[in-house]
């Protein structure tokens, strides 16, 4: 029972952080892509433009590998889990 | 006032403090003398610090709890400063399962028979590194729990926690991550959204102001017209 709450919670907590990275992962892209267009635009350019470039390079960062990374966030705790597990039992 | 608004503030740094220091693994260096196994009538003052019962059975506050005598060497500073001096400690020795502290430890015959392995009992004597997490307290019977015993030459060594080093590594990773993404998430997402809702509260300001011009006009008339009755 304990090992079935544990995957449970578990599964919860890292889904709650895989989405709040995803968040903050996206946001953080769309600010480069904003500061990127407006160097290279001092003046402000054309703001469907803008849009454009903006959306093209989300588009590319939603199918890009940093986007895989963030499913590390389901890899890394159950590895832990095993190697503590691993060092306190098989020592 | 302030001094208690000071102890709210500390308390919860206690708490993290007072946790920290009951989960994470310290070592000790120490000669185990016997091992014991003795029926724990368990109450609320001390139920919090044993483990859960085991996953097959029922949960009873009568069991038995298999414990580790020892003299270790005494220490300052949560162990990084031994001493020279020696005192006994008992230790219990418990499985911790799957949830609480993720010790996952589940070799409590084995460690046991470990320390009977290890034990100075036969004559020789036999320095060990007991790793364990918990508390000694006479008072409320509780005792910490072991979860491993690595054998060493003799009392002079030095221990490295490297666990406990990474883990408050990660602890200020942690830490700074979630303040970054706290503070993305106020510059696009919340304070957009205030700027609008001043924008908002502006207006509704206006209107009281108005209003309470207005209300100031009535009120004033009046004040006027009853001031006419007052005797001059």
């Amino acid at each position: 029972m304990g090992f079935i709450r544990l995957v449970v919670l578990g599964f919860i907590a890292m889904t709650v952080v895989y989405f709040a990275i995803s968040i903050y992962s996206r946001s953080i892209r769309r600010e480069k892509l904003e500061d990127a267009w407006d160097e290279d635009h001092p003046e402000g350019g054309d703001t469907a433009a803008r849009d454009t470039y903006i959306e093209q390079g989300m588009v590319e960062y939603e199918h890009g590998f940093r986007k895989k990374l963030i499913w590390l966030v389901y890899v890394v705790p159950p590895v832990f889990v095993a190697a503590i597990w691993y060092i306190t039992n098989n020592q | 006032m302030k001094k208690t608004l000071l102890v709210l503030k500390i308390l919860p740094f206690l708490f993290v403090f007072g946790l920290l220091d009951y989960v994470l693994p310290q070592h000790d260096i120490a000669k185990i003398t016997s091992t014991t196994e003795i029926e724990q009538n368990l109450s609320w003052m001390n139920r919090l610090f044993y483990a859960q019962a085991d996953s097959g059975n029922v949960a009873s506050d009568k069991r038995y709890v298999r414990f580790i005598n020892a003299e270790r060497r005494k220490s300052w500073l949560f162990g990084f400063f031994p001493r020279d001096s020696y005192g006994v400690m008992v230790y219990r020795n418990e499985d911790t399962g799957w949830i609480w502290p993720p010790y996952f430890k589940f070799d409590t015959s084995d460690l046991q028979a470990e320390a009977d392995a290890a034990s100075s009992l036969t004559g020789e004597e036999q320095w060990v590194v007991i790793t364990h997490y918990g508390w000694r307290n006479k008072f409320f019977s509780i005792y910490p729990n072991v979860v491993g015993i690595r054998e060493i030459s003799g009392p002079d060594v030095t221990i490295i926690p490297w666990f406990n080093i990474f883990f408050f590594i990660f602890l200020a990773v942690a830490y700074f991550f979630i303040r970054a993404m706290w503070r993305q998430f106020r510059e696009r997402s919340v304070d957009p959204l205030l700027e609008d809702a001043g924008e908002v509260w502006d207006k509704v300001d206006d209107h009281a102001d108005a209003a309470s011009e207005k209300a100031r006009g009535i009120w004033g008339r009046f004040m006027a017209w009853l001031a006419t009755w007052r005797k001059k």
